[in-house]
């Protein structure tokens, strides 16, 4: 065997290792329990997103099993790395099912992963829950009976970004400028807020369009050529660390005193830059815990905290409300059934830490708003961060895209 | 494009060639002396980042910027020498799939020690107070702390050449490469002079993630995303060449800024393409030279 083909032959070994790095809870339909699954991003670079959403669900499981279980059954969480690649997420699901005997399966972090693993999950007819992946096409071309959405999908979350900047500025001409990761959900985001942007009749010119590479160490390249096009916003699509990232080396050029950013600067993000995030930036989140009122949202938030000696992230709290959704299913259908839990909550309004969802039958996407706001001058002294000075819900009506359109791109069997 | 956009454009893609050869330095230290490709390279340098953030939130204090440069590199020195004792030591020997397999297994883990040590949540360190603000370079307000980054490549890249050109310990390394047995045979350790080729390496490393930790979100995943542009740019180079990581970053540094500048949405597509062309070219790289086997 020469060089080249041992090479190969140990590059397939090592992503051999990578798919083999999964590890399982133990655990099988026993009776007196039901066991749900979650298969996310457990390691890597979006690690915090699937951790936090596991630690919520985790939450959730306790609380249900607290009050008597759900359907009088205890409910286990199992959970596994899907490392960010669809066969191994949609391998944990297969597992989950045949070995864990799992009722219900909550998603990924990434987008392609929840398209693989919701295939598989509809082929073992067994409800998956997004509540972090938010491609529309999820509830579009991949749609199947099984799936539900409780995140503000990629149309949404842009759209509402767009309303808000539309009130803000009126029939003013402004300059926008553009820097999102190269891969879809960037591409993607960046598109539909442009055009959302056109929809509700603001006067744009777009300066400039970066699209540096996903995970990037080094942005000042792309800042010098964001200065050079002089923008009066700039709209960033990273998230995560990439955003942290990205605040940070723009901060160092003075950037942020000639354009007004905006981000979706989560609790994680907010956190982690320490005070620094530019105030009056845009920002936006799917779920932030400051930001929702009610005693519900409270007490979790608390709850949390108390038992993960941290604040929930936006993934969290989504996390926390897919379990609640996927429970009240099961008590509406008074079954484990997937089929039946589907039928109950096609349609139907479940109450949540949020407030009610109401999932849509004609695609099972929830009516979940988006948050958007601007960033306070100073940190929070009770949660130790900033939050937004200013919030208000895009609420799902003014966002949605309507059956008609959703319907028209599902799979027609 | 104006004077002050060519000097942004040159101090950006300035800092982009540090930042990278700041990590290929010590890749291309440990290929040429040991022949090893380190794939956990990338997570060596993750753990200076976690340490100087650590430091920062164990303290919040701007001095103990200046202690982390320090201990860093010795901290993360530290486990490179573990892992080459215990690891690295027995597959000098073998073919490079193994030691690939071997440097990979390392990697995961390097990997998850850190996250159950440190967690998911991005960690951020930040920069001492003299070097947070913005300087006047050539009529063109430019960061304070990318200068920096600048300077510690340029200070890495002398001390490296003096290393391997002016001492005795450069003699040994590059005496070693060529000719093990002779050298062994002369009264040196070979197998501590391996220990500490990799310790150093491992060190640059640690300095490299001390360094840019105030740049950037120090979190799970950073290893990872920067050790395939510390293999380009050693490519590039020619592994093993300290010279050529240094023209490799700069090539892909001016490369990427001049991509970014007229064609951005192509620009991360133009250091692949940089790459093909050199090794189409010279396929050891710019400074490369053809193994012995």
């Amino acid at each position: 065997m020469d060089h080249s083909r041992k090479m190969i032959a140990g590059l397939g070994s090592l992503a051999l290792a990578a798919a083999g790095t999964v590890a399982f809870a133990t655990s099988a339909l026993a009776s007196g329990s039901v066991t749900v699954g979650i298969t996310t991003a457990l390691s890597g670079p979006i690690a915090e997103l699937g951790q936090t959403g596991l630690q919520a669900i985790e939450l959730a499981a306790a609380d249900a099993n607290a009050k008597g279980g759900v359907l009088g059954k205890q409910v286990k969480v199992v959970s596994a790395d899907s490392n960010l690649s669809p066969a191994t997420g949609a391998t944990n699901v297969r597992n989950f099912i045949l070995d864990n005997h799992a009722v219900a399966i909550f998603g990924p972090v990434s987008s392609a992963v929840a398209v693989a693993e919701e295939g598989v999950a509809a082929k073992y007819k067994t409800p998956i829950f997004f509540s972090t992946s938010n491609d529309v096409k999820l509830a579009t071309t991949n749609y199947t009976k099984y799936m539900f959405q409780v995140v503000p999908d990629t149309h949404m979350e842009p759209a509402a970004v767009a309303r808000y900047l539309a009130d803000a500025v009126g029939k003013k001409h402004i300059t926008i400028a553009t820097i999102t990761p190269d891969y879809s959900f960037g591409r993607d985001t960046v598109a539909s807020f442009l055009k959302s942007l056109k929809a509700d009749g603001v006067n744009y010119t777009v300066k400039a369009q970066e699209t540096p590479k996903l995970g990037a160490s080094q942005y000042t390249s792309y800042i010098a050529a964001l200065i050079a096009a002089h923008p009066d916003y700039t709209f960033m699509g990273q998230f995560g660390g990439d955003l942290v990232t990205l605040t940070k080396q723009a901060e160092g050029f003075g950037f942020f005193k000639h354009t007004k950013p905006m981000a979706m600067y989560g609790r994680a993000q907010l956190k982690a830059l320490k005070g620094k995030v530019p105030a009056g930036a845009i920002a936006w989140d799917r779920a932030p815990f400051w930001a929702m009122k009610g005693p519900g949202m409270e007490k979790f938030s608390e709850a949390y905290n108390a038992k993960y000696h941290e604040w929930p992230s936006a993934w969290a709290v989504m996390g926390y409300t897919a379990f609640e959704t996927w429970a009240q299913g099961v008590e509406k259908a008074h079954s484990f059934n997937g089929d039946k839990v589907s039928a109950a909550l096609s349609g139907a309004t479940i109450k949540t830490i949020r407030g009610p969802i109401t999932l849509r039958a004609c695609d099972h996407q929830g009516d979940v708003g988006e948050y958007v706001g601007t960033i306070a001058a100073k940190v929070n002294p009770k949660y130790g961060f900033q939050t937004y000075a200013h919030s208000k819900l895009i609420p799902a009506k003014d966002i949605i895209l309507s059956c008609k359109i959703t319907t028209a791109e599902q799979p027609k069997s | 494009m104006n004077l002050q956009v060519i000097v942004i454009e040159g101090l950006s893609a300035m800092t982009t060639a540090a930042s990278l050869f700041i990590i290929a330095a010590g890749l291309s230290l440990i290929f040429g002396a040991l022949r090893v490709i380190n794939v956990a390279h990338g997570t060596l340098y993750m753990y200076g980042a976690y340490f100087m953030a650590t430091l920062f939130a164990a303290s919040g204090s701007g001095w103990l910027f200046w202690v982390g440069l320090l201990v860093a590199p010795l901290f993360v020195a530290a486990i490179g020498a573990i892992a080459e004792v215990t690891l690295l030591r027995r597959v000098y020997e073998r073919d490079h799939l193994v030691q690939l397999l071997v440097t990979y297994s390392l990697f995961l883990i390097l990997s998850d020690l850190a996250l159950r040590f440190w967690g998911t949540a991005s960690l951020s360190a930040n920069q001492p107070p003299s070097l947070s603000g913005a300087a006047m370079v050539g009529g063109v307000m430019f960061p304070a702390y990318d200068l920096f980054v600048i300077g510690c490549a340029v200070a890495m890249g002398l001390a490296l050449w003096a290393l391997l050109g002016r001492t005795m310990l450069g003699w040994k390394i590059r005496a070693a490469v060529e000719d093990p047995e002779t050298l062994a045979a002369s009264g040196t350790n070979v197998k501590r002079l391996f220990t500490l080729v990799f310790a150093i390496g491992s060190g640059l490393a640690g300095f490299g993630g001390a360094v840019i930790a105030p740049l950037q979100s120090v979190d799970p995943g950073m290893g990872q995303s920067v050790i395939v542009s510390a293999f380009i740019v050693a490519v590039i180079g020619g592994l093993g060449s300290i010279a050529g990581a240094a023209i490799g970053a700069t090539l892909i540094g001016i490369v990427e800024a001049v991509g970014i500048f007229y064609l951005p949405s192509w620009a991360p597509a133009f250091i692949f393409v940089a790459m093909i062309v050199v090794l189409a070219v010279r396929p050891v790289g710019l400074m490369g030279q053809k193994l012995g086997y």
